[in-house]
């Protein structure tokens, strides 16, 4: 089974429930995780990972370059690229590599051939590893400025999906970036189910209606977490949006320091603080998703 | 003059810093904020404003006149996307979702007229008046698209032509090319970072994309009680970039967050804490 957990909204511990989750679940089901959040992976750190036992460059990502020698300077690239990407610098048109896109139509409308070109460039890496836990962890990491693709997460669930046919794996548990654009569609894409994680305030509930109405497009079963369920009393916002959707509400996680200061010491929270109110709910919430969710 | 507030890691408190600086620096500058978090903006709700003003932002998208279509097959090889595949005959057609309307395909076929204007509604972009004096740009990416650099560009476009002194741009967690695109032309980027070691991981890559992209780059620890301020420091001398705030972890700042009432229109010690982080900035710009 593909689980995919997703929040809209950054910071709302997405992250840390799912290391959680997953840690309360390897014992009873085999499983691998996977960090879609290429943008600002971050469940490695939550494992302790030291170390990768593999990584694949990802090349493919193209930026355009113009030969500033041959270049005419007519200008008509820059008033074409679709999204505003050559400025002219010391008299001279440049391509910002850091926000091109690769499409090729500043090569296309250039009068002189061979003055820009496309180059491939690395967008970024995946990895995988064995966590100290036992089960495996496949993360990628985007490089700075390269245009964001679901593609990087696509690869990491094809190289996942290969281990859990090898190793004959029971379920893939997905930790997807934050907002609702093609790194969280190509998480969702696929998944049997999404687990939404969000906090009670305007902005938290904002968001997650938003990415729960990317999960309506793939018709995948939704389930929503409150974490920091306590922090605005009073706030009905996520309960009317759940029971509206008829999402099954499946824990309310308080407001717990105890979660920081696992994150710091690189350990999720169930595991370092298995006493913490927080723990008592994720483990709570584990009991729902071993019944309800991985029967 | 245009400064920008990001951070890397989401939900450190961007958006929050953003606002509240936006109010304290409209004291020195008319100014303008720009919400460009296309995927999940939230600055209108913690401003407690409705979204006005709303622009649909169109993407291009080539539709095929099949009568004159040649078969020639030039628009599918051009598509970086592969967003055209063709028939074993030619026959050009277009998947949607994988298009990013560069048209490339429109200015390559030989043909007049066998690519026409076809339009996707990709998001939209509002122009919002504020309690505070200063109006607010958002970008806001339609649910079930993927590509958020064309709501991005033409968010940043509109914010652009307010030609107000100052635009203060809040961006998207992340250091993907849109973010770059909203820290572009920035003179001073605001880091926004937690001392934990995901905040710290994310503060890396966005101080490493300042780098790149030739920009001045200043830190704000948030809830700067929770973990490691050390290794933030370490961080922030490599980059040559500078810690200029520290706010603690504070009960005052969540209820003014989940109230949609600015912290720095507050008497409290950290409505202080924007208060002077707004006048160095002012100081800094001149």
């Amino acid at each position: 089974m593909q689980v995919a957990i997703a929040s809209g909204k950054g910071g709302v511990g997405k992250s840390s429930v799912a290391a959680s989750l997953i840690y309360l679940l390897k014992d009873e089901y085999s499983l691998i995780a996977v960090d879609a959040d290429a943008d600002a992976p971050n469940l490695d750190l939550l494992f302790g990972v030291e170390s990768w036992e593999e990584e694949k460059e990802l090349i493919g990502a193209k930026v355009a370059k113009i030969n500033t020698g041959t270049c005419v300077r007519c200008g008509i690239c820059a008033e074409r690229c679709p999204y505003d990407c050559i400025k002219i610098v010391d008299g001279n048109y440049v391509v910002n590599e850091l926000t091109c896109e690769g499409c090729g139509v500043c090569r296309l409308v250039c009068p002189v051939e061979g003055v820009i070109t496309l180059e491939e460039v690395r967008s970024g890496i995946i990895r995988k590893t064995t966590t100290k836990y036992g089960f495996p962890l496949i993360s990628a990491q985007l490089d700075v400025g390269r245009p964001n693709s679901g593609k990087l997460v696509t690869e990491e669930k094809e190289w996942a999906k290969k281990i859990m046919k090898e190793e004959n794996l029971e379920h893939m548990i997905i930790d997807s970036a934050a907002g609702i654009g093609c790194q969280v569609i190509a998480s969702l894409g696929g998944a049997d189910v999404a687990i939404l994680v969000a906090e009670p305030t305007p902005a938290s509930l904002s968001d997650v209606k938003r990415v729960y109405k990317v999960v309506q497009h793939f018709r995948e079963p939704a389930y929503l977490i409150i974490n920091k369920a306590d922090l605005n009393p009073g706030f009905k916002g996520l309960y009317e949006f759940a029971e509206a959707e008829n999402i099954p509400i499946i824990g309310e996680i308080p407001y717990d320091k105890a979660i920081p200061k696992s994150m710091v010491m690189l350990k999720p929270v169930v595991e370092t603080f298995p006493d913490s109110k927080a723990s008592i709910a994720l483990k709570e919430i584990a009991e729902v998703i071993k019944g309800e969710i991985l029967r | 003059m245009q400064i920008a507030v990001s951070g890397g890691k989401g939900g450190t408190g961007k958006s929050t810093v953003a606002v509240n600086l936006a109010i304290a620096l409209r004291e020195y500058f008319d100014l303008a904020l720009a919400d460009l978090d296309v995927e999940a903006p939230n600055d209108h709700i913690l401003l407690r404003v409705e979204l006005q003003n709303e622009e649909p932002v169109h993407m291009f998208m080539p539709r095929f006149d099949y009568s004159k279509c040649t078969k020639c097959r030039k628009c599918a090889e051009v598509c970086e996307e592969n967003a055209i595949i063709t028939m074993k005959d030619g026959t050009p057609f277009l998947m949607p979702t994988l298009c990013s309307g560069c048209r490339a395909c429109e200015i390559v076929c030989p043909v007049t007229g066998a690519i026409l204007e076809g339009e996707k509604l990709m998001g939209h972009t509002y122009l919002t008046e504020t309690p505070y004096g200063f109006p607010l740009v958002t970008g806001k990416l339609l649910e079930g698209e993927e590509r958020a650099m064309p709501v991005v560009t033409a968010a940043k476009r509109r914010a652009k032509t307010l030609n107000k002194e100052l635009l203060l741009v809040d961006t998207a967690a992340g250091t993907s090319n849109t973010v770059s695109k909203a820290l572009e032309d920035s003179k001073l980027l605001i880091a926004v970072t937690e001392p934990t070691p995901l905040g710290l991981h994310d503060l890396t890559l966005i101080l490493e994309l300042a780098k790149l992209m030739g920009i001045e780059a200043w830190v704000v620890v948030n809830r700067a009680d929770i973990g490691e301020k050390q290794r933030v420091k370490e961080i922030v001398e490599r980059y040559n970039a500078e810690i200029v705030g520290e706010i603690p972890y504070s009960e005052a700042i969540i209820r003014s967050y989940v109230k949609g009432e600015p912290i720095v229109l507050t008497d409290s010690k950290e409505a202080g804490i924007f208060r002077n982080r707004a006048k160095k900035i002012a100081n800094y710009l001149g």
